[in-house]
């Protein structure tokens, strides 16, 4: 180009020139155009000029124009097997010689390849669920979502007769079946009696809604009649051994039922919704047939057409709420369903694919514990954040010890190598240094799987036969490392120009190159810092919500949640508990704050305003249920003997008081409930009793009401004494003398709270343990870049050293660099991981806010890491004796 | 060797060739040609014809006259080849003897 003053042609075409034509051509068509350019210049103008110019460089872009001419040189494609020997052999070579940088960068790569494995094992089961079954794309799950008085009403379940009246009513409803859960009691096949397994009611048509098997048995006609059960194969050979167990009769007798066993099927896959044991024909169970609206216990599937979309039929569903809901509506409330909604409550029938139910649904009760696709997100993101860094880990230290291989690259360039051959060396080093890395990261995941499934609560295993995609997968992983890690090395090592390297020049590739480096050692920290933020925070709404003042004291209380065994003597149990010096108080109540519990929806209204429905949870107590659990009354009185009216008296919590409308002023006023049937019960308010949390904290305290109601099945049992495991052992014994059969079980109720933060606690852990392995794989990589940075500077030091730099300034110049990356990664990391958590926490009801401490916290951490990293090598550079590092001189 | 039909454009672009004998290349070419002829050329179909010519044995390249217009670097110089020639004359021939075949009275 001339001066700046002269007219330039536009600059665009040129680069698509030079994209696109030979290059032994390109040149001299670029002279051209530039050649008449000036000369149209002068002679029609610049702007025609650069008009034509356009026209001309683009009317150059054709084949005769494009055509390479033939090469001598080897090409990409022509690989000679001697040259690939002397890759692996030289690659080798180099790992060998340079053993820590080598040692560095295998662990990191082997770690975020463990990670990735482990985490990939972990989303594929995830997504799994439920695909195994043939119709898993179109058979949809009706639920029951609403709200009334403010109660939200968000159930996995729905009312009996569902199923029936929507597949009479809609053609595109192909199927339509049901499950309802039935516990797990105890089932007698002659003096064989066990307990673990899980039972539920099934329609006959389940086998045409599931894909599950039957070894024995025929799937049309197993379920239809009643007393009749289709168990799994375990379940056949626990009772039957050898024998054919078809025909044979189950019993239960807690239910005084038996059951003959009609089919044989396979165990459900691991990855389903539902995990039963025994399911029994619905056909056995009353409840089934009944034709009432206002229960809903029963988990409805339904089969749509190929392609359907069930948004159209769940558009539809509105109409058969108005229709079967609307009148039973009018019967037990008084009002029409038009006066329902105008009241402000909602309720609605909706439908959910299969497939969404393992990832997507959050419903209070489910037949097995969600998953939850947030985690999927968050350990997906985790996983890849493991591998960049390890990449990155990979990519600084071959940058950084690019002067090492400069004379390779020249010597090997001025022997005729091209740089498309010298790309393909470093990939190739880098995919057999990834190579060596996935073997060791595959016998990390064998050692670390049973921990990690502990951890994550799977059964994961790592074979071939179980997952079919693992080979390809894993050379799909291991060629995109190697190139994500190897492409920046390569290109930018084959770039060097062999003139300047082997002349002996000072190189300036380091220098040129350290800006990239300094972000990708502040990416690393950036995610490393911001996975302990996360974690950090993780870890104190945990403590927060096991140290939350619950409202009731969960120290040392006994459950005994099956006592109903016991039947008639439970009484004599109860009492004989009682008398122990070392039981302070007993309870019978189904109804728990921790853990499993029943539950019992209540729809109760002020006085006689029946318009102003309130949904509560009703529990059902006993005189001593308050004092067991220690809650606090806030104004009135508990259930007493010395009062008979009692039996229609009710105690609210505060947030029952305060929907209603009275706050504090609740007692002596009368709430009135109407059943089914449309006979009401007036109760009067006798007490009320401070808010206690009975649900997760991830839902606010909703309003409860507790009735003196005759109870049994569970004691609750308030104890004081240091001998848990003695008076275990004597109630074992006053067990064993009432009961013949069934064990003594028990819980204590903080055990049964941790329970249900499992999910959370889960997270933490796996949390933690990652963000302390990227962490230390970011540490890897700072190490090495310490080693290389004092390595470089030897002879500095040394010069510093002898002109009298003392030890202290030395470590503090090696260090101030590093340290400055990592203050630049806290300061983005901070904003960032807030925003994350935040997020977060958004999704408990009561949660702790983000100090911000934690932020300085984890940022000395950081910096105290990294600088204990790279201190390790910059105290040994700053104590070398000058001595050694300048007489080479 | 391809066949020595010599299209109409290719005369052309080999006339010009002629005309700019040992300076001739892409750009100064296209220059004559768009002189003589009064209308706007494209590189491309040039260079695209130069090829062709080259590829037909009609002219000849090679390295040289390097100007500093041009940064000092060399060009492409061709030059029409002995049979490049003879073609030329033989087309002239063949169009002389066309004319001289038309009777006097077509044009009247």
């Amino acid at each position: 180009m001339k001066n700046a003053a002269s007219p330039q042609p536009p600059r665009w075409p040129r680069y698509v020139l030079h994209w696109f034509c030979a290059p032994h051509l390109v040149d001299e068509l670029e002279d051209d155009l530039n050649e008449l350019f000036l000369q149209r210049v002068r002679t029609i103008g610049e702007r025609r000029a650069r008009h034509r110019y356009v026209r001309d460089a683009l009317s150059l872009l054709r084949p005769s124009l494009m055509k390479r001419k033939p090469s001598n040189q080897p090409s990409i494609a022509s690989l000679h097997s001697t040259m690939l020997q002397n890759y692996f052999k030289i690659a080798w070579r180099h790992l060998a010689h340079n053993k820590s940088f080598s040692a560095i960068n295998i662990t990191g790569l082997a770690l975020g390849l463990a990670t990735c494995l482990l985490i990939g094992l972990f989303i594929l089961d995830e997504l799994s669920y439920d695909r195994y079954n043939a119709k898993a794309d179109r058979t949809v799950r009706v639920f029951f979502r609403g709200s009334m008085q403010g109660g939200k009403i968000n159930e996995a379940h729905v009312m009996p007769p569902v199923a029936q009246a929507l597949k009479a009513d809609y053609p595109e409803v192909e199927e339509a079946t049901r499950l309802r859960t039935a516990g797990a009691p105890f089932v007698s096949y002659g003096d064989k009696t066990f307990r673990d397994g899980a039972i539920a009611y099934a329609d006959s048509n389940l086998f045409r809604v599931f894909t599950l098997p039957l070894l024995q048995g025929d799937p049309q006609t197993a379920l239809v009649r009643p007393n009749t059960v289709v168990i799994t194969e375990a379940m056949a050979h626990k009772y039957f051994g050898d024998e054919s167990p078809i025909g044979k009769v189950l019993t239960i007798k807690s239910w005084n039922a038996s059951y003959q066993v009609t089919g044989v099927m396979q165990e459900v896959p691991a990855n389903s919704h539902f995990h039963f044991d025994l399911f029994i024909s619905m056909a056995s169970l009353a409840d089934a047939k009944s034709p009432s609206w206002m229960t809903s216990e029963f988990f409805t599937y339904l089969v749509l057409p190929n392609g359907y979309d069930y948004k159209q039929l769940e558009a539809k569903l509105p109409q058969a709420v108005e229709k079967y809901i609307g009148p039973q509506l009018q019967v037990a409330m008084g009002m029409n369903m038009k006066q329902f909604r105008q009241s402000g409550n909602s309720i609605g029938l909706y439908l959910q694919p299969l497939t969404d139910i393992h990832l997507h649904a959050n419903f209070a009760y489910d037949l097995t514990p969600p998953g939850d696709i947030r985690y999927i997100y968050i350990f997906g993101a985790i996983a890849v954040f493991m591998l960049l860094i390890a990449c990155i880990n990979f990519m600084n230290l071959s940058t950084a010890g690019a002067t090492k291989r400069a004379r390779e690259v020249g010597i090997r360039k001025v022997m005729g190598s091209v740089k498309s051959a010298l790309v393909n060396q470093f990939l190739i080093e880098s995919t057999l240094l990834t190579l060596i890395a996935l073997v060791l990261a595959i016998g990390l995941v064998y050692l670390l799987l049973p921990v990690f499934n502990d951890l994550a609560g799977k059964a994961l295993s790592l074979s071939v036969l179980k997952t079919p995609w693992l080979v390809p997968g894993l050379v799909g992983l291991t060629l995109l490392v190697g190139v994500l890690a190897g492409s920046y090395p390569a290109f930018f090592l084959s770039s060097f120009k062999p003139v300047s390297v082997l002349k002996g020049g000072k190189l300036t590739v380091g220098a040129r190159s350290l800006g990239l480096r300094s972000s990708l050692v502040v990416f690393q920290f950036f995610i490393s810092i911001s996975l302990m933020v996360c974690t950090m925070v993780v870890y104190q709404q945990l403590s927060y919500i096991q140290n939350k003042k619950l409202g009731y004291n969960k120290e040392q209380v006994l459950v005994l949640p099956e006592t109903w065994l016991l039947g008639n003597k439970e009484e004599v149990f109860r009492n004989e508990l009682a008398q122990d010096p070392r039981v302070v108080n007993v309870s019978v109540s189904g109804f728990l704050p921790a853990g499993p519990s029943n539950s019992n929806n209540f729809f109760v209204y002020p006085e006689t305003k029946s318009n102003q429905l309130v949904k509560t949870i009703r529990y059902d107590v006993d005189y001593d249920y308050i004092p067991v659990l220690g809650m606090q009354l806030g104004a009135g009185r508990n259930f007493s003997k010395a009062y008979g009216t009692d039996s229609t008296g009710v105690i609210l919590n505060e947030t029952a008081a305060h929907t209603l409308g009275w706050d504090d002023k609740a007692l002596g006023h009368t709430i009135s409930h109407t059943d089914n049937e449309g006979h009401k019960k007036t109760y009067q308010i006798i007490g009320v009793v401070k808010d206690f949390h009975f649900r997760s904290l991830h839902e606010p305290i909703s309003p409860l009401v507790m009735v003196l109601s005759p109870n049994s099945g569970t004691v609750i049992a308030k104890v004081k004494t240091k001998d848990i495991a003695g008076l275990l052992a004597s109630l074992t014994q006053k067990w064993n003398k009432l009961s013949t059969e069934a064990p003594f079980t028990y819980a204590f109720l903080d055990e049964r709270f941790n329970d249900t933060y499992r999910a959370e606690q889960k997270t933490g852990r796996i949390l933690s343990v990652f963000a302390g392995l990227t962490i230390f794989v970011a540490c890897l990589g700072l190490f090495g870049l310490a080693t290389f940075t004092a390595e470089q500077r030897t002879k500095e030091i040394g010069v510093r050293k002898v002109l009298g730099a003392s030890v202290g300034s030395i470590i503090g110049l090696l260090s101030r660099e590093f340290l400055k990356l990592v203050l630049i990664a806290i300061l983005i990391a901070t904003p960032i991981a807030w925003y994350a958590m935040n997020r977060w926490l958004q999704d408990f009801a009561y949660k702790i806010s983000i100090e911000w401490w934690v932020f300085v916290l984890v940022g000395v951490i950081a910096v105290g890491i990294a600088l204990l990293t790279v201190s390790f090598q910059s105290i040994k550079a700053a104590l070398m004796n000058p001595v050694k590092s300048l007489r080479a001189e | 060797m391809k066949g020595t039909y010599l299209g109409e454009f290719e005369e052309v672009v080999l006339l010009a060739v002629a005309i700019r004998s040992g300076e001739a290349y892409g750009a100064t070419v296209t220059t004559e040609i768009e002189q003589q002829m009064g209308r706007s050329v494209n590189l491309g179909a040039v260079h695209s014809a130069l090829h062709r010519l080259e590829e037909k044995g009609l002219v000849r390249s090679g390295m040289g006259g390097m100007t500093a217009e041009r940064g000092g670097r060399s060009k492409r110089l061709y030059s029409v080849t002995a049979t490049g020639q003879r073609a030329l004359q033989e087309i002239r021939q063949l169009r002389n003897q066309m004319w001289d075949a038309i009777a006097q009275t077509a044009w009247t």
